[in-house]
């Protein structure tokens, strides 16, 4: 295993008011030495110093180095103590079972193969001359292993990782305190951009490190500074950018993509438009997937064997399916599922016995048949059980029930054979499902479970899910605060489309094996979404003017054409135009998805 | 102040029952037996992970997040667990602070044992304070764990539901609850009678913190628990009336019908109230497949229109003229 090394480096607003920083270190010392010596000595070594500063001016670098000298007295006691204890009921298994060769990673071995060429050859040229810029973006969504990535290439290749972190806050009382001692406010975003100031200009201060000076550096900024409103946006991703042109250390720069999140959320938008600029300022791009389900599988069952838990193969399935390629989270529900209630004598006799009887997992593993049904991020699949009952229509052959004499006659047109399952709303509840998704599921699947020559009941069936939607369109028109009156409109909008189903489908396609797929309604949604970003972007790179994003449509049909015809001049008339859509624009920005569609048609065409 | 063992001494009027009877053990918890059952083998094994704990309101995640905070840490409480909540200050600043703060702290655990911090109404923090808490959770998992507990996990960005597991808790059943009201009126000594506690269980609808509020309104405002008691106090339309005018609709007599509902109007009841009662009983009885889906259905566009604010008696009758041409379509011939 290589030795992995980070340095964390994160200058915060503790120490400006304490009498002298040097004894806060010495305060902070023993805390990150014990929390050293309690790792687990086969794993990840991650000796942190959190308060360390990476100073602000300059004149700080002695102060560095004396941090660091504290880093190499940590990492010196670590070296002595670690290897002693071995505790493993005190971590997350997130933690505990942290890859550390690359063997272990579950990333596609292409991307890490990628990633890690790309190290290579950064670090081995000499610096500055390389094509390009020495800016890495990996981007993906949460959990599937961007950061453990390059920390496990930095430890192969015996680089040194620089973090970023970003500080904490000033607050206002601290403020006011350190105002009376002569202390100005800097903001952290102005702290960022001087940190990349200067490793832009000389480099990380790799001669302070001097135990060692030879090894290479990697710098890695995991948490971006969280910005707030446009024009702080913007300067972060122009310093980025200035970073992105012209530093010589290599640089990661991890970004975390938002998937299908509301595209009315402005901070998954910018994110998209940062990358877009990096990249267009020269900087590589690796993104990575969702990791596939056979190599979380693989993962899971490494850890149980590891944990001496004995889970079943179906189990491990169900995990990694309901994770939704999100590795991190798999092994936390992993964790919580080994978790059995009546497994109180093999969890604490396995800290001291690796071995115990058989049977007993056996048990352990049929009493706890859907239990893992609960769990998970992906809500879809507790969906999908739901779903299979509504959509298969299961329903007794004979009326059974002896109906009452006194009860009202349906006619035979309308009147169906009883359920061969729970009430849907109970069944509703118990998948906790939102109305909206089994609605779209519904809609997307529906047809495939309709008999053939059935077109009476498809007809059915779509009126009433038109019914449904027309529910819960309202519903997120007016966004009524009141929950009790969102409650009734959701759950009457899945009963109607539910059992509109379930009534509709009067004669059931023989049963035989169907895939149910996601609904497209949201593709649509996202697709477009995507390309009013694309408008946005092109729109501002063109004009620097204030930021205000005006009706996308109206870009689409009247901004894009006029500059086409001017020969991308600016044009005087652009002014005035965006000034007319300012009232417009302010109702339409909550109703995103009825511009998609206007947006999606003017892109056809 | 253990469910059971409290007999109501003294100061019984001081508290809300609500949180008089809060259980401070995991085990007393009622419900969600799965999820339970986990939180009670951490709560004696320790090693919490980060958890999320979604749920619609009053099925017990704060509940469960403090007992299991509580039986962890025992006498380190107060200085072992941060707890926030929607009425604290939550924004960057304070996640950055306070949080990084009581992470850095020290203080003396038992092994296993990890300082606790107790995000509760996670889903309203803002995405900027939700981003800052991301790097604080990795960084100081081997000190500080975090429980959060929202009403729909998908308001929880997802670097953060990625580092926690997610516990769903459901809505309680009628049994579960009523097996905690008996404990409850048997400690206070309630008077009461079946039907009351049946009139309170259908006016809490699976949320037990309702469920014992009524309770104990009902208690304080009249003394003693029927069922006409139970909807005075909740306010609500009687459900055996609205129940009255359904079966009026099935039955054909249209004019009964509309004449339980001038009733219902005149007694002060708006549109919403007697619409949101109306769908609870539609929903729970017992009618043909056909005419159940139409009614509900119609329920629903009735609810609609009634929320964009055409809630009058009209709406309401016309409603009634609906259930009776389903009926009419279905009628056996």
């Amino acid at each position: 295993m290589g030795k992995r090394d980070a340095i964390v480096l994160s200058s915060s607003d503790d120490d400006d008011y304490r009498p002298s920083p040097r004894s806060k270190r010495s305060y902070e010392k023993p805390k990150s030495k014990s929390s050293v010596t309690r790792t687990n000595p086969s794993r990840a070594k991650r000796p942190r110093i959190p308060n360390s500063r990476l100073a602000k001016q300059s004149s700080n670098v002695d102060e560095m180095r004396l941090a660091f000298r504290d880093f190499d007295e940590v990492l010196n006691g670590f070296k002595v103590s670690a290897g002693s204890r071995k505790s493993n009921t005190k971590e997350l298994w997130v933690d505990k079972h942290r890859p550390c060769s690359l063997e272990e990673l579950a990333v596609n071995k292409k991307k890490v193969e990628e990633v890690k060429s790309w190290f290579e050859e950064r670090l081995r040229t000499p610096k500055g001359e390389t094509g390009g810029s020495s800016v890495l973006v990996i981007s993906g969504p949460a959990g599937v292993g961007k950061s453990a990535t390059v920390h496990v290439i930095a430890s192969k290749l015996g680089a040194q990782l620089c973090e970023w972190n970003t500080p904490t806050p000033t607050i206002w009382q601290e403020h006011v305190h350190n105002s009376s001692a002569g202390m100005s406010y800097t903001s952290k975003l102005d702290e960022f951009e001087n940190f990349v100031e200067r490793v832009r200009n000389y480099g990380l201060i790799s001669s302070s490190l001097n135990g060692n000076s030879k090894s290479s550096i990697i710098l890695v900024i995991d948490d971006l500074p969280v910005t707030n409103g446009r024009s702080a946006f913007e300067r972060l991703q122009r310093c980025l950018v200035l970073l992105a042109r012209s530093t010589r250390v290599p640089t990661a720069i991890l970004i975390t993509d938002y998937g299908n999140e509301d595209s009315s959320d402005l901070t998954a938008r910018w994110m998209e438009e940062l990358q877009l600029s990096l990249e267009s300022a020269g900087a590589s791009k690796v993104a990575f997937n969702p990791i596939t389900n056979n190599s979380i599988k693989r993962t899971l069952s490494r850890i149980c064997k590891q944990e001496l838990c004995n889970v079943a193969a179906e189990e491990i399935d169900l995990i990694a399916k309901a994770s939704g390629g999100d590795i991190r989270h798999a092994i936390t529900s992993l964790q919580l599922f080994c978790l059995k209630p009546n497994a109180e004598l093999y969890l604490s006799s396995s800290n001291s016995t690796p071995s115990y009887p058989k049977e007993n997992a056996n048990e352990l593993n049929t009493s706890s048949g859907g239990f893992s049904s609960q769990y998970g991020r992906d809500e879809t699949l507790t969906l999908f059980h739901a779903l299979g009952k509504f959509l298969h229509n299961k329903r007794e052959t004979e009326n059974v029930v002896a109906s009452d004499q006194n009860a009202f006659q349906v006619g035979e047109k309308f009147s169906r054979l009883p359920f061969k399952m729970d009430s849907p709303e109970k069944i509703l509840c118990q998948a906790h499902g939102q109305s909206r998704p089994i609605t779209d599921f519904l809609h997307e699947n529906v047809l495939d479970f309709l008999s053939d020559e059935a077109v009476d009941d498809a007809w059915t069936v779509a009126s009433y899910l038109g019914d449904a939607d027309l529910l819960l369109a309202t519903f997120r028109r007016t966004l009524t605060r009141h929950s009790e009156t969102e409650n009734v409109l959701q759950s009457a909008a899945a009963s109607v489309a539910v059992r509109g189903v379930l009534y509709g489908n009067f004669h059931p396609s023989p049963s035989r094996w169907h895939a149910i797929r996601k609904p497209k309604l949201w593709q649509i949604d996202h697709s477009s979404s995507h390309n009013q970003n694309e408008l946005l972007r092109q729109r501002f790179t063109t004009d620097v003017g204030p930021p205000s994003l005006s009706e996308v449509s109206v870009i689409a049909t009247e901004y894009r054409p006029v500059l086409k015809w001017v020969g991308y001049r600016k044009a005087g008339d652009v002014g005035i135009l965006e000034s007319e859509d300012d009232s417009v624009q302010r109702m339409s920005m909550d109703e995103d998805s009825e511009i998609c569609e206007d947006d999606d048609d003017i892109e056809d065409w | 102040m253990a469910s059971s063992s409290s007999s109501a001494a003294a100061g019984g009027y001081d508290m809300p029952w609500v949180e008089k009877y809060r259980p401070n053990k995991v085990s007393d918890i009622v419900g969600n037996e799965d999820a339970v059952s986990r939180l009670q083998v951490i709560a004696r094994d320790g090693n919490m992970p980060n958890l999320i704990l979604s749920g619609p309101p009053g099925t017990g995640k704060t509940t469960s997040i403090l007992a299991l905070a509580h039986e962890l840490l025992g006498p380190n409480y107060r200085e072992a667990v941060l707890e926030l909540n929607a009425s604290d200050d939550r924004g960057i600043d304070v996640v950055r602070n306070k949080i990084k703060m009581f992470a850095q702290k020290k203080v003396t655990l038992p092994p296993g044992r990890h300082k606790i911090v107790i995000l509760d109404e996670a889903d309203s923090m803002t995405s900027g304070a939700q981003q800052a808490l991301r790097r604080t959770m990795e960084i100081y998992s081997n000190s500080t764990r975090f429980a959060l507990a929202c009403n729909t996990s998908s308001k929880v960005i997802e670097p953060i539901q990625s580092r926690c597991a997610l516990v769903r808790f459901s809505r309680l059943s009628d049994q579960e609850i009523l097996g905690r009201l008996m404990v409850v009126v048997g400690a206070e000594k309630v008077p009461y009678v079946p039907e009351g506690l049946e009139a309170i269980i259908f006016t809490a609808d699976g949320d037990m913190r309702q469920a014992l509020n009524n309770l104990q309104a009902t208690y304080s405002g009249f003394r003693f628990v029927n069922q006409e008691n139970v909807f005075k106090v909740c306010d609500q339309p009687h459900p055996l009336h609205v129940k009255n005018m359904v079966r009026h609709v099935l039955e054909g007599k249209f004019d009964d019908a509309c004449l339980g509902l001038k009733q219902l109007y005149d007694l002060g009841y708006s549109p919403t109230d007697i619409i949101t009662t109306l769908f609870r009983i539609i929903k729970n009885y017992d009618m043909a497949e056909y005419l159940k889906l139409e009614f509900m259905k119609e329920t629903g566009f009735a609810h609609m229109r009634i929320c964009d604010g055409v809630g009058s008696y009209l709406q309401l009758c016309g409603l009634l003229a609906k259930f009776s041409v389903a009926r009419e379509t279905a009628k056996a011939t």
